[in-house]
């Protein structure tokens, strides 16, 4: 673990140089404790760090950093999880939605079916949000999934679509330029600015994808539209 | 009395936005934080309305808006030069300026450094997203100022017109020299890099806007050492791209990257970075956080 000075005005806590799900409960139990206090003025989770953003009307690094210190010589502040929640998340694997699936397949040497099936059996971390707002990092793949990412990156991904990169899958929330590799999209809206809860996932909830046909999607999609939606959960 | 004082940009120019001090605790989100880039020239125009200092401004870049208003009000202009003119005849900028109805208010091409503020005597009537009222990518349409579009202003009581010292303002060049403390990763570049990088004469690239500087000139002989694990950014986050250029991280940077964070602009350097341009040089200069 290091505490170090990130310019003149932030801190940078970096755990161990690895992604696992230990590691990342380190970062967000502590992103949850120092969020109670006024000392922060913004807050970065991020894989394996903390970027903390310091109020310096209140304190000066040097103080902030003393601070942050004892919390995390405190094991038992530390141990605190926030509230994470398991969402199920509809996806439809349909090729117009996809348009990466086929090469996907060739990269993994699975079938279609295979493709589908493996990224639906697998509960998924997320484990930062960062990009554009609300795009979750989410991780991580079984490895027969692990691919590259596209040699051109897309100038436009449209909004809900589900890609792949390396070890992780990730939800576009919004249309941007990207270079993942795409394989189905979600009707849900990942980040709505007008939404008392902008962002649907936050770093440390767990997510599951449950495959839809196009049919599904489109009525999850007007149920949304209309406000009818639920949310599916899964309790622990 | 107080009066309400509406603008009408009739021209938007070339990047006209709303911003303030920028929103703060939403950054795990992924939303960047935003705000004015030269936070001196917007705090210095506020003062010059007898607004507080982070009363939202305009923010205008490189060609400026062409503006009429109704009502009447108070407003100031700083940073850059675009050559301002009220009504046809020079206005002096550093200095408050009251406006009648039917005045119209003209700028031209940046003369000297990059971005002018604006800001007006009063309470902004605009839509206010996480406790700021600075222009966002996230929010349709809400970006930058367009054509056509209008603000209006419940203005203050006048103040005294007030002229800020031609000693403390800035002055404007081609080359610059910004100070930064070492990044995070600044210990996996080798000696050949890090003294490149202290040597090299950069010019800012043509591909930069307030998300951040691309800088042309490549650290020499670079290639990354290891893929780094995706991180937090912040204002003035220097990160190194594969090619080895530097890029300067600006206020609508994304909120995490992926590319080694060699150095950090100082703060107040920021306001300087704000105000160069493309084909401005510049230099790197290192210093300590104690010099701070």
């Amino acid at each position: 673990m290091r505490i170090q000075p990130f310019g003149d005005s932030a801190l940078l806590v970096t755990f161990e140089n690895i992604i696992s799900e230990e590691v990342n409960q380190k970062v967000i139990s502590l992103f949850h404790v120092l969020e109670k206090s006024d000392g922060f003025n913004s807050l970065i989770p991020a894989f394996n760090s903390l970027t903390i953003g310091v109020n310096k009307t209140i304190w000066s690094l040097t103080e902030a950093t003393s601070f942050v210190q004892d919390i995390i010589n405190n094991q038992q502040l530390l141990s605190y999880n926030g509230d994470q929640t398991s969402y199920v998340i509809p996806a439809c694997y349909d090729k117009e939605f996809g348009p990466d699936l086929d090469e996907v397949s060739t990269q993994s040497g699975l079938s279609l079916d295979e493709v589908i099936q493996l990224h639906t059996s697998h509960t998924y971390r997320v484990y930062m949000l960062g990009f554009v707002a609300g795009f979750a990092y989410m991780g991580s793949l079984p490895e027969k999934l692990w691919c590259n990412r596209k040699q051109t990156p897309r100038v436009r991904v449209p909004k809900g679509s589900i890609g792949l990169a390396g070890r992780q899958t990730g939800i576009y929330p919004t249309d941007a330029p990207g270079g993942w590799q795409l394989i189905g999209q979600t009707p849900l809206e990942m980040f709505n600015p007008d939404r008392l809860k902008m962002s649907l996932l936050k770093p440390g909830d767990l997510v599951r994808f449950r495959a839809v046909e196009k049919d599904e999607f489109k009525i999850i999609k007007l149920k949304i539209e209309t406000g009818i939606f639920e949310m599916e959960t899964i309790d622990e | 009395m107080s009066d309400n004082l509406k603008l009408i940009l009739n021209k938007a120019g070339f990047h006209t936005s709303i911003q303030d001090e920028g929103r703060f605790g939403v950054q795990d989100l992924g939303i960047p934080i935003g705000g004015a880039l030269d936070k001196e020239a917007m705090q210095t125009a506020n003062m010059l309305v007898g607004n507080s200092p982070n009363t939202p401004v305009l923010e205008i870049t490189m060609i400026g808006p062409k503006i009429s208003f109704q009502g009447k009000g108070q407003i100031a202009i700083t940073g850059a030069d675009m050559t301002p003119e009220l009504n046809g005849q020079h206005t002096d900028s550093y200095k408050t300026v009251n406006i009648n109805s039917g005045d119209e208010l003209v700028f031209h091409n940046a003369k000297t450094g990059c971005r002018a503020y604006i800001s007006i005597g009063g309470e902004w009537e605009t839509t206010k997203w996480l406790e700021s009222y600075s222009s966002s990518s996230i929010l349709d349409n809400h970006s930058q100022l367009k054509d056509g579009d209008s603000l209006s202003v419940k203005s203050n009581l006048p103040i005294d017109v007030k002229e800020y010292p031609l000693s403390k303002r800035p002055i404007y060049s081609y080359c610059y020299i910004i100070r930064v403390v070492t990044g995070p990763e600044f210990e996996l570049f080798d000696l050949p890099q890090i003294e490149d990088f202290f040597n090299k004469i950069f010019t800012v690239g043509n591909e930069s806007n307030r998300m951040g500087y691309r800088l042309n000139g490549e650290l020499v002989n670079y290639s990354p050492k290891r893929e780094e694990i995706s991180s937090g950014i912040v204002t003035g986050t220097v990160q190194i791209t594969s090619a080895g250029n530097p890029i300067i991280l600006l206020a609508d940077a994304q909120t995490t990257g992926g590319y080694p964070r060699i150095a950090n602009v100082v703060t107040e350097d920021l306001s300087i970075v704000a105000q160069m341009k493309p084909g401005d040089e510049l230099k790197f200069m290192l210093i300590s956080q104690e010099d701070l």
